[in-house]
């Protein structure tokens, strides 16, 4: 057992903390709570952001080179993600194209679809966003009914995806599609498709934040090339396994940095505020405790790939903690602030430390997607657990 | 970087394992918690100190094996898993103490030897917030009454910390037991009028509550496991409705929640033993946080071994309700969770 990074990832953190320091404008936070702040105006500060991180080589940290990557290692990915966090940096925001379809392409692309898609992937040149969710297909994503038939040299797409992240700005999108109606999971493929492609048609959805950050997309007729199909017709479904143990992946160190950031501000006002108490004291070191855990887990899941252990099914662990975590903090958050936790960000009398409203208004998202809690339960009892079949 | 342990390491905790299934198999355990007056078994007590289990943390020049914090996890680990009564972990607290003290090497070789037994008293009133007579040192005698003293009753000599410092005291001790719901630890209270020498400052406590947050976690953290095994092999053979009621959603999804906890508590636990082990800056967070969520996990891994397990795990017969009440001992003692909650703030600088 040894937890400390070795002299070579030393050196590396080291490194992207002095390139940080020199090139981060400023604390996400800070560019949050600007008044001249627009939804528009965060995208392209984001994208911006995304494409000087590219240029000094800190994307694609751990994909070949050839393909515009870094060549490096998963590790040094998460030492990456860790110290973003740390700095407080404005997320990816091509987080989907880069976290779930660039190793879908990377293992099951074609050279030509690597060397099109992912050095605009990389520099935020193209924004993808992510067609698996249906209205009748959620946690069981193969009931999915949306479908591709081949008609000369092009997929013929009809149906509609839902709770699309992105969708209202991204280029593109890639699409599980029914290709066999018979065969629940052999039936599935896998294609890209460009969203100005006639046929095609994006509908934001408002969240329960007020924001639009996913949306509908709507496929009548729409005709896609059938090289934008990736891997074989019919290997769809195991394509979007591969991809989505990278979306469950290995987060906690870069998210406890995070939550450790935000109960700083907390305990802060709590102490302000003269909130005191031991009931109060005690919540606060509840989540101080377990925030702090988080992070032992994300050290561990860190020294785990340093040690050539790829995560396997055990990830769902770590999805499940930190999203169950985060609901607790910001109802917690609430709790300690009072009624004025609740002010939206537009209130003058809003703290400015931190969007509260926002932060527990968001906390409801994350035990949904990207696998929601009970997927992820049903995911460790059999696969790590190995528990018999169930009985619903 | 690797959370795996080292050879050497694995093959302490392969090694506690076998000597334990072979020196303490759970009905030997059982027999000394119901029947032992005492609370632990001397020939027992003898093969761990041959073993060098009560010398592990000793320093070599005393006579001790001179390891360090994530081998006493290790240790503490599997005697959790076995469910092992007896002062194994408060004479390692003691030892911690005499060591931090320097000048006590005779003390410490006779502790690693299994010849004398010494634990710390700490406890100056029975009830949470009863505000107890702090115990004095003056002019060579050490005067007060201590509550929830470890093993008191068969221990040869007491640590005991006042306010003028940590003194040692020899028996005989005039106790009272305090018996509880958990025969796996035996307590007791002790009046105190004793002539006594000083070991040394009270600021040695200081490393003994981070030893001892680790410890208790790393005891926590083996009764979760075992019991977590206990009640996956229940529901898989279990049978209701036609199917085992492992089958059943409604429990696998309680079970994942366990693993969750286990193995959370895992991570917090050694990585609080590394840092100790290598001054870490966040040793006394990690250390903190470790004790704190192992006692928490613990409520929910064995309230829910003994539900998922029905009438019988509510039974004497069954070996759960020991685990259980260990577990409660631990989480209570050791520094409370309400204690190393004001610790975490603390040393996170709230």
């Amino acid at each position: 057992m040894d937890l400390q990074l070795s002299a070579a990832h030393l050196h590396f953190r080291n490194e992207l903390r002095a390139w940080l320091a020199a090139n981060l404008p400023r604390p996400w936070r800070e560019e949050l709570r600007d008044p001249r702040a627009t939804e528009t105006s965060l995208i392209e500060l984001r994208r911006a952001w995304q494409k000087k991180l590219y240029q000094a080589g800190y994307l694609g940290m751990d994909w070949p080179e050839q393909w515009g990557g870094r060549g490096g290692t998963e590790v040094e990915k998460s030492i990456m993600e860790a110290e973003l966090a740390r700095a407080d940096a404005p997320p990816i925001l091509n987080i989907l194209g880069i976290g779930l379809l660039g190793p879908a392409l990377i293992h099951h692309g074609s050279e030509a679809q690597r060397r099109r898609f992912i050095p605009p992937m990389l520099s935020g040149d193209e924004i993808w966003c992510q067609g698996f969710s249906e209205p009748g297909a959620g946690s069981d994503l193969a009931a999915l009914k949306t479908a591709a038939r081949l008609d000369g040299d092009h997929f013929v797409l009809n149906g509609q995806k839902v709770w699309t992240t992105f969708g209202p700005w991204a280029d593109w999108i890639f699409v599980l599609a029914r290709t066999d109606a018979k065969d629940r999971y052999g039936g599935i493929s896998f294609l890209l498709v460009k969203l100005d492609t006639p046929g095609v048609s994006v509908r934001p959805l408002r969240q329960i934040t007020g924001e639009s950050e996913f949306g509908e997309v709507f496929f009548e007729d729409a005709r896609v090339p059938r090289e934008h199909l990736v891997g074989q017709t019919g290997e769809g479904w195991r394509i979007a396994m591969t991809v989505l143990g990278y979306e469950r992946g290995v987060g906690s160190l870069a998210n406890s940095a995070r939550y450790g950031r935000d109960l700083a501000q907390l305990a802060a006002a709590c102490k302000e505020l003269g909130r005191t108490g031991t009931a109060v004291r005690e919540k606060l070191g509840r989540l101080v405790v377990e925030n702090e855990v988080m992070r032992a887990n994300g050290i561990r899941a860190l020294a785990n790939l340093a040690d050539g252990r790829a995560p396997g099914p055990e990830s769902s662990l770590e999805k499940l903690y930190w999203s169950e975590f985060d609901k607790r903090f910001r109802e917690t958050a609430l709790d300690l602030l009072g009624p004025g936790g609740q002010l939206l960000r537009s209130s003058p009398a809003a703290r400015a430390d931190v969007d509260w409203a926002r932060e527990f208004l968001w906390s409801r998202a994350g035990t949904i997607y990207s696998g929601s809690s009970e997927v992820q339960r049903n995911i460790i009892a059999k696969r790590v657990l190995n528990l018999p079949q169930d009985a619903r | 970087m690797k959370f795996e342990l080292s050879d050497d390491q694995a093959l302490l905790r392969s090694s506690t394992r076998d000597f334990l299934a072979r020196a303490c198999p759970f009905e030997a355990s059982r027999r000394t918690m119901e029947h032992d007056s005492r609370g632990y078994d001397s020939a027992l007590w003898q093969g761990l100190a041959e073993m060098g289990y009560l010398g592990l943390t000793v320093p070599a020049r005393a006579g001790g094996q001179g390891l360090g914090t994530v081998e006493l996890a290790i240790v503490l680990e599997e005697m959790g898993r076995a469910c092992l009564p007896g002062p194994y972990l408060d004479v390692v607290l003691a030892a911690t103490l005499l060591a931090a003290a320097g000048g006590q090497d005779a003390l410490l070789a006779d502790l690693a030897a299994g010849k004398t037994v010494v634990t710390i008293a700490r406890e100056e009133a029975a009830f949470a917030g009863s505000p107890g007579v702090p115990a004095r040192f003056e002019g060579g005698r050490v005067r007060g009454t201590k509550y929830f003293v470890p093993f008191a009753a068969a221990a040869d000599g007491l640590l005991v910390p006042t306010r003028d410092g940590v003194c040692l005291v020899q028996k005989p001790l005039a106790v009272t037991a305090l018996a509880t719901l958990d025969p796996g630890q035996r307590f007791g209270e002790v009046r105190l009028d004793h002539a006594a020498t000083l070991v040394g400052p009270p600021g040695l406590l200081e490393r003994v509550d981070l030893v001892a947050a680790v410890g208790a976690g790393a005891m926590l953290l083996g009764i979760m496991a075992r019991l977590l095994e206990m009640t996956i092999a229940h529901v898989q053979t279990r049978q209701a409705f036609r199917r085992p009621i492992g089958a059943f959603q409604v429990l696998q999804h309680r079970l994942a929640d366990m693993l969750l906890k286990t193995e959370s508590t895992r991570s917090a636990v050694y990585r609080a033993a590394w840092c100790l082990d290598t001054s870490d800056a966040d040793a006394a967070l990690a250390c903190a946080a470790a004790k704190a969520y192992a006692g928490d996990a613990a409520r929910l891994v064995c309230g829910e071994a003994i539900q998922m397990h029905g009438g019988i795990g509510f039974t004497w017969e069954l070996d759960l309700h020991f685990y259980f009440k260990r577990a409660k001992t631990l989480e209570q003692h050791y520094g409370s969770t309400e204690s190393q909650l004001e610790r975490a703030l603390a040393a996170a600088g709230y």
